[in-house]
């Protein structure tokens, strides 16, 4: 394993960020090392999207209707500006952020505390580990019918149960509040996974010497275990903020978007897949990744060096 | 494991409570999955949560072809390959990121987030484009690939936001008492590593094997159709009828390897803390 | 832009086809019977329907060895279907031959050029005896783009116990179904109220029946006249006059017809498919089970009920279009529609097997196994004096766009102010029809 000792004492040695000018023998290994170890991931990753987001994006700047192939033209921003200054885009714009913050919230809350049971129980472990995952496991459409069906009245038996003699997916709030139901349940068991990893990092004996020390519950919480979990979290957080950006498949079963409940996917796949209008809808997916991006940067601001790559390792 | 204190019947009875609550959170909706699929047609719609009248007759038909069969060992074929390749990438570029300094680092990090980032939806397209042209289109390397790619942000994330927080010293603290590298290697850095590495299996897994928009766009026969897409392909009595009741069959049918999966993984994840390494 | 859009739609010479026919008609006399194996494979592209393997291998002996007809099934959803056959046609795939389109894609495929133009004999073949609707709605500009496969169309559906005789007109059926639920009986009126294609298809009906127009003929502009803005009336009428299920708004075909099956509804708007399932699920009741024309917007003007169902078109980047426009003809003639209507439901185009009485073995008795047009269609008459007069939905290639508009506006029906509502659809729709603009 000479690898990790390079390694472990190059970053001994105080890596400076600019090691201009000459590199000892053990560095430039380490470059090499670590270029071939992220050469093929890097490879595949390009390889397979790079034509494809290049290729969106320079739709975004074109009319073009697949209908209409002979008035296809580059417009500059054009599209943008449709998009921008477009009513039902800002709806959908507002609806889906609405969405995003709320369900991960929900999502963290009730993940860390999936997470603590499926690490501390001390019963059926193995059960309720497996058991608490299977909503993530469900095919979403599937899960999102089976919701519909639940939910509708007389064909289901939470809608029966909850609110007979009222459709609640046919109104704004409820319908909302079931989407949002419908995500938690089925990503929650995600963050779940993800925390209850960064749990099995913190050391038992930092856990016992606190208690010893007389930290209360709570402290050994939020003062051991979550700075342990940092990276954890912002991984979890992360993507689950992406991916809820994105939201399609929950809407669209559960009220193909009425009541003003559609998201910005839906709205991209309604002009680009079936209005074929490729101008708008690529448009409409370059700004999804543009505030993507932005939530992105905020989180990796606020984690500051929890972030991966960052340089000083995030050692405690 | 245990903090403080010896374990009284009563600490064990609570647990007992809190494991039941997520037992029904997780179940109870999965179970009315499960329930749809043993209704019979006549009385899918009458609102029960438990079938009033019990059906084998939705699980008949989904194995009466062979198309749900093939979707489904394609489906676990394409999900082991894609699972197993992107976790070994995802923990070679993982280790680099979070353990050695080399250009271009930052680089790599920022455009695994893009990737992971771009709405799908609009790569479908020019990917098919692209699969047809090298006749990748409707084979198995053809889902494999995307899968990789959407894959590998996740796992890089995932793997070396662990991997930062193993101490490495340990390590060197086993060889100076004698290990071999190899068994410094195994019994120290592995177990610490196997959380990560199977937490991002199952998630990895779990993405592969949901997946819906590659799987409709990128196949066309049962050569390399997986269940999620072969599942708008069953019929209803007609073309306004949802296939309800078979849909929720196939279903819970695919969920069962999910589990054998979870079930197998899930394990490793306490491994890494148990094993004692901690405490060098 | 209308003009550029016709001038790229007749880029492509109309006489080639018929030529290639014509030498095929030569050819396939002399090959017939030349023994299989030519390795020729037809890719028919169409939406899953359970026994059409068997009209496709009906097809492939009917070559007699010439070529292998292949049914490539497409998903559920039509929008899936679409998708797929459009990424193929516009990545210009040659394996395409044979194009399943619904009624409401024939125009986009054509001004798009994904679709051949049918012409000389092969065009006399596909419109012998087809219904006038079903025939219009394979038609672009005058010009044939499709044969048609089967049809659809709605019809009221009631139960005699509750009303004996059914309601002529809207507002008939409006108080009907008022009296029936002060009486305490089930009352609503059930139709598809959704935010998607079924709620345009009310609509449809309403405007066409209204004497109205949504979109001029040739689909390059917004009309919505006063029939249109009536029928936004009586769509808002309905929804408001407290006889309309409580998830109106979430309903589509099969949450319809479950709502009149478990007894709620008075009414049921709907297509024939909800017979079979009637018939199946609450046989008791089945001799009570009726059905009637569409209810009239103004007494005495027969309701113009938009119809649905399949086209089938030769794809235009076919290599084998010869071939496909013999397998195209020959997956929806007369024996193949009347065996898809018995076994699968669809009811077909050609006029005459509506009076057509041998069951699907005429060598046999009728029976349950052995069906015929009248055991199976008990409503055909209904059916055929529906589609005599039916209303097809506007034509238009941006057809997709205009029905997200239309849809997106309508819903929820409750909340339709008809003045405004017009104005907006006026705004959109106009938008729409030239792919400006965001589409919701």
């Amino acid at each position: 394993m000479t690898v990790q000792e390079t390694a472990s004492s190059a970053t001994k040695s105080g890596t400076g960020k600019k090691p201009k000018p000459v590199l000892s023998e053990g560095k430039k290994a380490e470059r090499r090392l670590g270029l071939w170890l992220c050469a093929p991931a890097a490879f595949v990753m390009i390889a397979v999207t790079g034509y494809p987001i290049i290729y969106s994006i320079w739709l975004s700047l074109q009319r073009y209707d697949l209908r209409f192939p002979a008035q296809q033209e580059f417009v500059g921003l054009d599209n943008y500006i449709a998009v921008l200054s477009n009513g039902y885009w800002w709806t959908a714009f507002g609806t889906t952020m609405g969405l995003t913050i709320v369900s991960v919230v929900i999502e963290f809350v009730l993940g860390m505390g999936l997470a603590l049971i499926m690490h501390r129980t001390l019963v059926g472990r193995g059960l309720v580990r497996t058991v608490a995952l299977i909503p993530y496991g469900i095919v979403t459409v599937v899960a999102a019918f089976s919701w519909y069906y639940a939910w509708t009245p007389d064909t289901g038996y939470l809608a029966n149960l909850f609110f007979p003699d009222t459709a609640p997916l046919t109104e704004y709030w409820p319908s909302l509040a079931i989407i949002v139901l419908a995500e938690v349940w089925k990503t929650t068991p995600f963050m779940a996974l993800l925390l209850m990893a960064g749990l099995a990092l913190v050391p038992d004996d930092l856990l016992k010497a606190a208690a010893m020390d007389g930290a209360t519950a709570w402290q050994r919480f939020t003062k051991v275990m979550l700075p342990v979990m940092k990276p954890a979290i912002l991984v979890a957080l992360l993507f689950r903020t992406l991916d809820a950006f994105r939201i399609f498949d929950n809407i669209f079963v559960l009220t193909n978007g009425a009541q003003d409940t559609s998201s910005v996917s839906m709205q991209t796949y309604n002009n680009l897949v079936k209005g074929l209008n490729l101008g708008i809808g690529s448009t409409m997916a370059v700004l999804i990744f543009i505030t993507v991006a932005i939530i992105a940067f905020l989180f990796i601001k606020v984690f500051g060096t929890a972030a991966p790559g960052s340089d000083n390792g995030g050692k405690r | 494991m245990v903090m403080g204190g010896a374990v009284t019947s009563g600490r064990k009875l609570r647990w007992g409570l809190v494991d039941i609550l997520v037992l029904v959170f997780a179940l109870v909706p999965v179970l009315w999955v499960v329930s749809l699929s043993f209704k019979t047609k006549e009385t899918l719609d009458d609102g029960n949560f438990i079938p009033s009248e019990w059906t084998w007759q939705n699980y008949a038909d989904i194995f009466e072809t062979t198309e749900f069969i093939r979707a489904l060992v394609n489906s676990i074929g394409i999900a082991i390959i894609a699972t197993v390749i992107a976790v070994v990438l995802g923990t070679m570029a993982a280790y680099a990121i979070a353990r050695l300094d080399f250009p271009g680092k930052q680089l790599l990090v920022g455009m695994s987030l893009l990737i992971a980032m771009f709405p799908q939806v609009s790569l479908v397209t020019p990917l098919f484009n692209i699969e047809r042209e090298l006749g990748l289109f409707d084979t198995w390397p053809g889902l494999i690939l995307p899968y990789i790619t959407f894959a590998l942000p996740l796992s890089i994330y995932t793997l070396s936001a662990f991997f930062r927080e193993i101490p490495w010293e340990l390590e060197k603290a086993a060889k100076m008492d004698g290990a071999t590298p190899a068994q410094a290697f195994r019994k120290v850095i592995a177990p610490l590593a196997a959380p990560g590495v199977f937490t991002t299996a199952i998630l990895v897994f779990i993405f592969c094997w949901n997946d819906f928009l590659f799987a409709i766009s990128l196949t066309s026969t049962e050569a390399s159709r997986t269940v999620p897409a072969a599942l708008s392909f069953f019929t209803g009595s007609s073309q306004f009828e949802d296939p309800t009741g078979t849909i929720s069959a196939a279903a819970v049918v695919i969920t069962v390897p999910i589990i054998l999966f979870v079930l197998l993984f899930q394990r490793r994840i306490v491994a890494g803390l148990t094993s004692g390494a901690v405490k060098g | 832009m209308g003009k550029r859009m016709s001038a790229s739609r007749s880029g492509r010479s109309p006489g080639r086809a018929a030529a290639l026919l014509g030498a095929t008609a030569l050819t396939a006399g002399l090959l017939a019977g030349c023994g299989s194996g030519s390795g020729l494979k037809i890719n028919v592209y169409y939406a899953p329907e359970d026994n059409f393997q068997s009209v496709v291998d009906d097809c492939t002996k009917a070559s007699g060895g010439r070529y292998e007809v292949v049914y490539n099934k497409l998903p559920r959803p039509a929008d899936g279907q679409r998708e797929q056959m459009v990424r193929r046609l516009a990545a210009g795939d040659d394996s395409l031959d044979v194009l399943g389109l619904d009624v409401t894609w024939v125009s986009e495929f054509a001004e798009a050029g994904w679709a051949d133009e049918w012409t000389g004999a092969a065009k006399a073949e596909a419109t012998a005896g087809v219904l006038p609707g079903p025939l219009e709605t394979a038609t672009w500009n005058g010009k044939l783009y499709a044969a048609t496969k089967n049809t659809n169309v709605q019809l009221l559906w009631y139960d005699d116990r509750l009303t004996p005789t059914p309601p002529k007109t809207w507002d008939e059926m409006i108080q009907q179904a008022q009296a029936l639920k002060a009486q305490g009986k089930p009352a609503n009126v059930v139709f598809t109220g959704a935010q998607y294609e079924g709620l345009v298809v009310i609509y449809n009906t309403l405007v066409e029946s209204a004497g109205g127009k949504i979109l001029s003929d040739d689909g390059k502009s917004v009309v919505m006249d006063a029939g249109a803005v009536k029928a936004l009336e009586m769509l808002k009428k309905v929804a408001t006059a407290g006889i309309t299920d409580p998830s109106l708004t979430n309903s589509k075909e099969d949450e319809v017809r479950q709502s009149f099956q478990r007894g709620n509804a008075a009414f049921e708007l709907n297509w024939p498919f909800v017979y079979a399932s009637y018939a199946k699920e609450k046989k008791d009741a089945l001799q009570h089970f009726k059905w009637t024309t569409y209810p009239e917007f103004e007494a005495g003007k027969p309701a113009k009920t938009t119809i649905g169902g399949y086209n089938l078109a030769v794809s235009s980047t076919s290599k084998h279009k010869a071939e496909a426009y013999e397998v195209a003809l020959c997956l929806r003639n007369e024996k193949n529609q009347k065996f898809s209507a018995l076994k699968d439901g669809v009811p077909p185009t050609l006029e005459s097997l509506y009076t057509d009485t041998a069951p699907l073995d005429p060598t046999a008795a009728v029976g349950a196994d052995n069906p015929s047009m009248d055991t199976t269609y008990p409503m055909r008459e209904t059916i055929l004096d529906a589609l005599k007069d039916a209303a097809v939905r506007p034509l238009t290639p941006a057809y997709q766009n205009a029905s997200t508009v239309l849809s997106k506006v309508l819903s929820p029906p409750s909340e339709i102010d008809p003045r405004k509502t017009a104005e907006k659809l006026r705004e959109q729709l106009a938008d729409a029809l030239q792919s400006k603009g965001v589409i919701p």
